[in-house]
């Protein structure tokens, strides 16, 4: 693994990382091309929010910078640490920087919550110690501190599918704090989730970036989140980036150029005020 | 009736070929039985000429020779034992080889394909065969009976649980993967917790067969009750054979009450 200007892991306090994409193209196997030519700059500990309607490559994108998807041409580097040609090893190594948040939570339902967050310590424990569930208590100590950030810690010994949808992503995201990440990949984090708790999962998103100076990476397709929790813009259409400015001063005409289309009510999610309905992100499941 | 008051039914989806496929099976089948150059040769008036034989024979049946209890506690437990020592020994061969198996949690199409080609194999042949194989190697006894039951258990629960697993939402285990956990960790981790279930009936179920199939494993030498069924039987003691299925419908009875309880427990 080459070394970054960020590169000791020993640095108690990680800091965070930048990401350089350099004339990036993603085809699938099926012929269809996900990304086409994307260079993209990200500073460390930046906010950015990707917007883009289904199929514009805002997911491959996300999934190409942790190699989940893996790249057909150009150079991906998180830290300075390449990522398209990285070994096993190494590519796990560098996951184990990089947390990620899906819009599925992906939480194993039949187990506990602790145990679902020690997934995120997985790359800085031996597998010896997983197969017998010795975690180290430092590794426990990140597990609890990360549910308690997100105010999930008295569910550690609940099942996951016992959690509500947003209890769950709130689990999620304590799963990749546990990880000690140097870079947030989040994948339409709040698709699955009803407006007010969409608005607390982008709090928590935005309050890890501004008080642990986190990179973040966050695909929406809903203009008013992205505008109102991303700091840059990115707008995506056809495996291309189409926008990359402040998101504070993009108004929808820069919306319609990203859709090419334009703007509808359904590109919104309701506003944070809460006139939809019950707020989901107190409510216990049952 | 295809129009109620103004609403208008959407064409029916395409789909008739199933119901003349279901017909076409069913005349196959009729054909295959009655025909008499495909058919097996049997002939039904032979059980109309017999059946005094047979009567005479249900009649012993249903008067089992309770005496006979003591001689088969030993080879009962024998059985019992065989079932239970080649059902433990199975299910723990069989659970890292059902995530070897499965699609989601081993992408390598070589080695998956191997494991299925082997399975397939050992599936394929019966259990009586194994154990008649088993105790030309081994000698008599019960040891090549537990094996031929081990080889039994794993071909079924393996291919069971390993599609249970593939049947199992992939997004926990690429969580662990965007983690940076290697193979083994997002096995244990991930998709363990959700291959228990399956595991574990699949496991119960196998006990219920391997109790049965160990019954009857003695007729080729592989220890258990069915060495002394085959003794009995050759001495027509058809009191002393029903005293034997009573007692093995018992164990069933009472295997299959202790797996539901357990299925309702763990599952």
């Amino acid at each position: 693994m080459t070394s970054g200007a960020n590169g000791s892991a020993a640095v108690p306090a990680a800091e965070p990382w930048g990401i350089e994409l350099k004339d990036v193209t993603v085809r699938y196997p099926d012929g269809t091309l996900g990304l086409n030519g994307v260079t993209l700059s990200i500073a460390p500990g930046e906010m950015v929010a990707i917007v883009g309607l289904s199929g514009s490559g805002k997911s491959t994108l996300i999934r190409a910078i942790n190699g989940l998807v893996p790249v057909t041409a150009g150079e991906i580097a998180v830290g300075g640490h390449r990522v398209e040609d990285a070994g096993a090893r190494a590519l796990r190594r560098l996951r184990g920087e990089i947390g990620m948040i899906f819009q599925s939570f992906n939480l194993a339902g039949r187990t506990s919550v602790q145990n679902n967050v020690l997934v995120g310590r997985l790359a800085h424990t031996p597998a010896w110690r997983t197969l017998l569930g010795w975690y180290r208590p430092r590794d426990l100590d990140l597990a609890h501190r990360a549910l308690a950030r997100v105010g999930m810690l008295e569910k550690l010994y609940n099942r996951a599918d016992a959690l509500s949808g947003g209890q769950q992503q709130r689990v999620a995201i304590a799963r990749a704090l546990a990880q000690e990440p140097r870079v947030l990949l989040a994948d339409e984090p709040v698709a699955s989730l009803d407006p007010p708790t969409a608005h607390t999962v982008m709090r928590d998103l935005s309050a890890i970036n501004r008080d642990l100076g986190i990179t973040v990476l966050v695909n929406l397709h809903a203009l008013d989140l992205a505008r109102r929790y991303g700091v840059r813009l990115i707008g995506m259409r056809a495996g291309t980036v189409v926008y990359d400015g402040a998101a504070t001063g993009a108004g929808d005409d820069v919306f319609e150029q990203i859709y090419d289309r334009p703007i509808r009510a359904e590109d919104r999610v309701a506003s944070i005020t809460g006139e939809i309905g019950r707020d989901a992100s107190t409510g216990e499941p049952e | 009736m295809s129009t109620t008051a103004g609403i208008v039914l959407p064409p029916r989806p395409s789909g008739r070929w199933r119901r003349w496929a279901g017909a076409a099976l069913v005349a196959a089948i009729t054909l295959v039985t009655l025909l008499p150059g495909i058919g097996i040769g049997f002939e039904l008036t032979s059980l109309l000429e017999n059946w005094r034989n047979g009567a005479e024979r249900i009649g012993r049946l249903l008067v089992p020779d309770w005496s006979f209890f003591p001689r088969t506690v030993r080879p009962l437990l024998e059985t019992l034992q065989m079932a239970v020592i080649a059902t433990a020994v199975g299910a723990g061969l069989s659970l890292p080889l059902s995530f070897w198996a499965a699609r989601t949690t081993n992408p390598g199409a070589v080695g998956r394909g191997i494991v299925r080609a082997v399975l397939n194999t050992v599936r394929a042949v019966p259990d009586l065969l194994y154990a008649a194989i088993l105790v030309a190697m081994v000698g008599v006894g019960a040891l090549p009976g537990i094996l031929a039951l081990v080889l039994f258990s794993v071909g079924i629960i393996v291919k069971l649980v390993s599609e249970a697993v593939e049947a199992t939402p992939t997004g926990a285990l690429e969580a662990g993967r965007a983690a940076g956990g290697s193979q083994a960790q997002v096995i244990h981790a991930l998709a363990l917790p959700d291959a228990w279930p399956p595991f574990v009936n699949q496991t119960l179920y196998m006990l219920e067969l391997n109790v049965r199939a160990a019954a009857v494993l003695g007729l080729v030498g592989a220890g258990g009750i069915g060495l002394l069924i085959d003794q009995v039987r050759s001495f027509y003691r058809y009191d002393q054979i029903a005293l034997i299925i009573v007692e093995l419908v018992v164990i069933i009875i009472v295997i299959e009450a202790v797996s539901g309880w357990a299925r309702r427990r763990l599952v």
